[in-house]
């Protein structure tokens, strides 16, 4: 599926799996991203490869406004700048050690790819709130056959789950497997959330075995 | 109290991590597991003829299974621990007691196939490894919408520590954590816990313990 004009902004996460002071895992097109935010709540983007020897920024840890690797400590603030190198505490590390870094955008509870030349924002979707992502080992295509239900947008479903009326936030990732944000009604109950993440589960498991019928 | 360790069987560590969370000290007699495979020696075998570890021996107690002996521990300090505060807590611990065995058999055998070259079917391990993941990260993600941070309460049990440690090590099995969001934090949950220990593989939050001064140890160089 071609990525260039038709869906700028990518879903990436689900602001609630991202707390302060914590760095998760995010694929995008252009390859493995950490997302991290600080303390302070400040989100960043940044490649998920630390410069000194590769290791997954991802696996490192957050102090303060820093995003610290796990391996040697190099930290990095949010522009991607090497902050400091702790095997060499009086060397101000060289403006030439940086990790490339992306912009994002927070909406509705949904972390959003953003690009720095499109100031289009993410959409919203009145009466829903974010549910939970989850990760499906079939494609987009497969997903939506398998809802049964309507295109909303570029990477956006519209359905029923449960009994509930849902929205499915598609991102494509590596190998042919999608990655699912899951909106449901926001005066939905506790049980219905649940039964809703529930029929997520069997939605799931049709489209993974190729049963058709809907799991609604 | 004694404990037959070693340091990188995931099964000895839930012992160990939770007697330091319950300030209970353990004398540790370390088995050659790996090359020796000294738990299937004669003398070894005479304590638990299923030649496994870990072992816990207190008086004239002896234990072979870890899911016992975090039973033991808890009831010895604390029963907050033991998650068994109403009828449907204290089944969904045992639930999650048993779960924990096939996080052993899947992810724990995939991390053998990967770790020590043992045979097997590493695909359907990993397959099976992945299966469980998905149903922890259902079940987290109930806990969640419940307002709970941990596999049966809004405190840690002995449900949350027989789970933790095959979880945790899933990518030494190459198994992926990225897909589980509830999962990575709950992960995270255990290791903030007071009194948390780490194993090979499984560290502390470093992000808890202050920024490292100048020239200071403590982070590898
Ligand atoms: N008895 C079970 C299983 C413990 C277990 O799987 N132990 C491994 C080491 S981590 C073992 O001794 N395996 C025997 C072998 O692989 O030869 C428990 O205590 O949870
Ligand atoms: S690989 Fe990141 S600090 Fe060394």
């Amino acid at each position: 599926m071609p990525s260039t004009d038709a869906a700028p902004l990518t879903p990436l996460a689900l602001s609630e799996d991202l707390p302060p002071a914590t760095v998760m895992p995010i694929w995008t097109p252009e390859g493995p991203m950490a997302l991290w935010r600080s303390v302070g709540g400040t989100l960043s983007l940044a490649a998920d490869r630390c410069p000194h020897r590769g290791m997954r920024l991802s696996h490192g840890f957050v102090r303060g406004e820093a995003l610290s690797c796990i391996y040697h400590g190099w930290s990095y603030d949010q522009g991607g700048r090497c902050l400091r190198i702790p095997a060499h505490p009086d060397l101000e590390p060289p403006a030439s050690i940086r990790v490339a870094t992306g912009s994002v955008l927070e909406a509705g509870g949904v972390i959003w790819r953003a690009r720095a030349d499109d100031p289009s924002l993410p959409p919203d979707f009145p009466g829903f709130v974010p549910l939970r992502s989850l990760s499906f080992a079939v494609s987009r295509d497969v997903i939506s056959r398998t809802l049964g239900g309507e295109s909303a947008g570029p990477g956006i479903l519209k359905g029923t789950l449960a009994g509930s009326a849902v929205i499915l936030l598609c991102a494509e990732q590596a190998e042919g497997t999608s990655l699912i944000h899951l909106l449901a009604p926001a005066d939905a109950t506790l049980d219905q959330r649940i039964a809703v993440s529930r029929a997520a589960e069997t939605l799931r498991r049709a489209a993974e075995t190729g049963t058709t019928e809907a799991a609604a | 109290m004694k404990l037959y360790d070693y340091i990188l069987s995931p099964s000895c560590y839930k012992v160990r991590l939770l007697a330091a969370l319950l300030g209970i000290p353990l004398e540790l007699r370390a088995v050659d597991f790996h090359p020796g495979g000294e738990h299937r020696t004669p003398a070894l075998l005479a304590l638990n003829p299923a030649g496994s570890i870990p072992i816990l021996e207190d008086d004239d107690l002896r234990l072979t299974e870890s899911a016992a002996m975090l039973v033991y521990l808890a009831s010895l300090k604390s029963s907050d621990w033991l998650g068994r505060d109403t009828a449907a807590e204290a089944a969904r611990t045992e639930q999650w007691l048993s779960f924990a065995q096939r996080l052993t058999a899947s992810l724990g055998g995939a991390r053998l196939c990967e770790m020590l070259l043992r045979p097997g079917d590493l695909a359907a391990l990993q397959a099976a490894g992945i299966a469980a993941l998905r149903e922890l990260e259902a079940a987290l993600v109930e806990q969640r919408l419940r307002g709970e941070r941990f596999l049966v309460a809004d405190r840690p049990t002995i449900a949350d520590i027989a789970c933790f440690p095959y979880v945790a090590l899933a990518p030494d099995g190459s198994v992926s954590l990225d897909p589980y969001p509830s999962i990575r934090l709950w992960l995270r949950a255990v290791r903030a816990l007071p009194g948390f220990i780490e194993m090979p593989g499984i560290h502390r939050l470093h992000e808890l313990k202050p920024e490292p001064v100048h020239g200071a140890e403590g982070e590898p160089a």
